[in-house]
């Protein structure tokens, strides 16, 4: 191979153009059609959408109303709700990235059989929501499996998904119990990247467990947790709809709407596409500040590097 | 770094319990879908008397499921071959070409990364009724192909880019043209890459379902994970027939991750290390 590559060192400016334009056109066939896709079905509508969202719906459909349906979001209190709900996965969030950090670390130990556990906790991931949905829409319901092993324990029945007040808990908690294998991975995948040599030395050093887990661990992984705090959080916001859709429909009485359940209702049900446009507009701006703090953080994590 | 004596197996005690608490809701679900609905009321926790497939055959026949299922297959099917396709195609200029506007090009496909479908359903709902393409099979797949793109090209792009250039200015030197060095050294070269990609991407499309509810508006074009959400209304007095019907939807996928566990996480984990 070596001998074929020196003769082309050699080739004449005229070859070496033609190929050159070769090169570029194909380039341009293989981009084209992912590129027309992307903006064809990505880019073009998010700018309608933003566009869509300044006009009315019904009567008013197409004219201009300036920011009226922001208002009007403003002031339903079932996109309150939503927006509420919002603040309850922020809160959840720390639970979200815990369990499976702590849980990697142990993995990372190598405790016996943690490949089993590995593939075990990361299994409800590849199911689908609506799945996981109707499985705890049995287990959860009423006179369900779970009601019946609290009455057994001499604990009142309770009402996981009729609540108003703990359905939306519910709803977060299934989705954590679904999604915390994937943050898991991602861990492990950040733990085989960690320099063994500075484990090596903390230990020599006479470091205990903690203090290596908090010393060299959770510095060395800061890029690892801070992508897995943003996907985690843009998955809550955006992977939800099928726990929702399947577990409560949004009840009761909206008390568990997210803003993606609300947008699909008011576009759907309601036949309000300009509000359910303004809906969406809102919830790309939580989106993007989520990913901007992400873009911050590595802008920070890399200058310290 | 291996931890010994008492910790280790102190660890285990919890791990062990949040491993049984991932796998019961399925371990129960299928003991369920083996009861007849007398057992299910009489006692939620009990073994099936005798193992029986009747509630997953019942549920099979008399819900449409079979209908549902060959649309996913369909749509499931056409996306993921658009997606490879067109991943490659674009993974491969991104990671091996240089072009003017490459790096802008790409930051496009990366920036649409974080438009979620959410945000574009409302405009993307009447594009796709602009051109004809709602409730069709084909509005679905250009719909799913669209939604994962970025992600796979993406993917496709960090895969191609440890294909080392010298392989690919050989098979240049030996008169390959660029075209042809995609058919010849990326394609099988990135065999990997590409059933770990399609894998993901399969399950993504065959998981979904707000975006089929969107796009797929009639009865007979349902796919699976929508037809198993109007299975509640339909079985809600016979919870062991539903839970047939749940357990029907979801063996595709447990077949899928008992096979091809390694591939699936490798494809997440790819997007994650990178960064």
């Amino acid at each position: 191979m070596t001998a074929q590559v020196v003769p082309a060192a050699r080739r004449t400016t005229a070859t070496r153009r033609w190929h050159v334009s070769e090169h570029k056109v194909a380039a341009l066939v293989l981009v084209t059609p992912a590129l027309l896709i992307i903006v064809g079905l990505r880019i073009v509508p998010l700018i309608l959408g933003a566009q869509y969202s300044l006009t009315g719906d019904g009567e008013r459909n197409g004219m201009f109303v300036g920011l009226a349906n922001y208002r009007t979001l403003a002031e339903d209190p079932v996109f309150r709700t939503a927006v509420k709900n919002v603040g309850l996965l922020f809160l959840a969030l720390p639970v979200a990235v815990a369990v499976p950090g702590i849980l990697a670390t142990f993995l990372f130990l190598k405790v016996p059989g943690h490949r089993f556990y590995r593939s075990v906790y990361f299994f409800p991931v590849v199911l689908s929501p609506v799945i996981i949905g109707a499985i705890f829409n049995i287990l959860l319901s009423f006179d369900g499996p779970l009601n019946q092993l609290l009455g057994k324990a001499g604990v009142a029945p309770v009402d996981w998904l009729g609540n108003s007040n703990i359905a939306i808990f519910s709803v977060i908690g299934v989705h954590i119990w679904a999604t915390f294998g994937m943050a898991l991975v991602i861990f492990m995948a950040g733990f085989s990247t960690l320099d063994q040599s500075l484990l090596d030395a903390a230990r020599c050093d006479g470091a205990t467990l903690p203090q290596t887990v908090w010393h060299v661990v959770v510095p060395e992984l800061s890029r690892t947790i801070q992508f897995v705090f943003v996907t985690t959080m843009i998955g809550m916001l955006t992977g939800m709809f099928g726990l929702v859709y399947v577990m409560t429909a949004g009840g009761p009485g909206g008390a568990t709407y997210l803003p993606e359940f609300y947008i699909w209702v008011t576009q759907g049900q309601m036949n309000s596409p300009a509000l359910a446009s303004a809906a969406s507009m809102v919830l790309f701006v939580v989106m993007l500040l989520v990913g901007l703090a992400q873009i911050r953080l590595i802008k920070r994590a890399t200058k310290e590097v | 770094m291996r931890e010994r004596g008492i910790g280790r197996w102190v660890v285990a005690v919890p791990m062990c319990l949040l491993a049984l608490a991932t796998i019961y809701p399925m371990v129960f679900t299928l003991n369920v879908a083996m009861k007849s609905r007398r057992e299910y009321v009489l006692d939620r926790f009990s073994l099936a008397d005798h193992l029986t497939a009747a509630n997953i055959a019942d549920a099979w026949t008399s819900s449409g499921l079979g209908r549902y299922t060959f649309n996913s297959i369909v749509v499931t099917g056409g996306a993921v071959a658009l997606l490879l396709l067109l991943g490659s195609m674009a993974g491969y200029a991104f990671s091996q070409l240089t072009f003017r506007g490459r790096k802008w090009l790409f930051l496009v496909c990366l920036g649409a990364l974080m438009i979620p479908f959410q945000v574009i359903m409302v405009p993307f709902f009447r594009v796709l009724g602009q051109i004809h393409l709602l409730d069709t099979h084909v509005g679905l797949i250009l719909a799913y192909t669209g939604q994962f793109l970025p992600f796979t090209i993406f993917l496709m792009t960090s895969f191609y880019s440890r294909i080392p250039g010298e392989i690919v200015e050989a098979a240049r030197v030996d008169g390959s043209t660029t075209l042809g060095v995609y058919r010849r050294i990326m394609l099988p070269l990135g065999r990997p890459a590409l059933l770990s990609v399609g894998i993901l991407n399969a399950l993504f499309c065959w998981n979904d379902v707000l975006i089929s509810l969107l796009v797929m508006q009639s009865e007979q074009h349902r796919t699976l994970m929508v037809g198993v959400t109007a299975l509640r209304g339909q079985y809600s007095d016979n919870i062991p027939l539903f839970a047939g019907g749940v357990l029907v939807a979801a063996l595709p996928v447990i077949a899928i991750y008992l096979f091809f566990q390694r591939q699936i996480t490798d494809g997440v984990t790819a997007g994650s290390t990178k960064g």
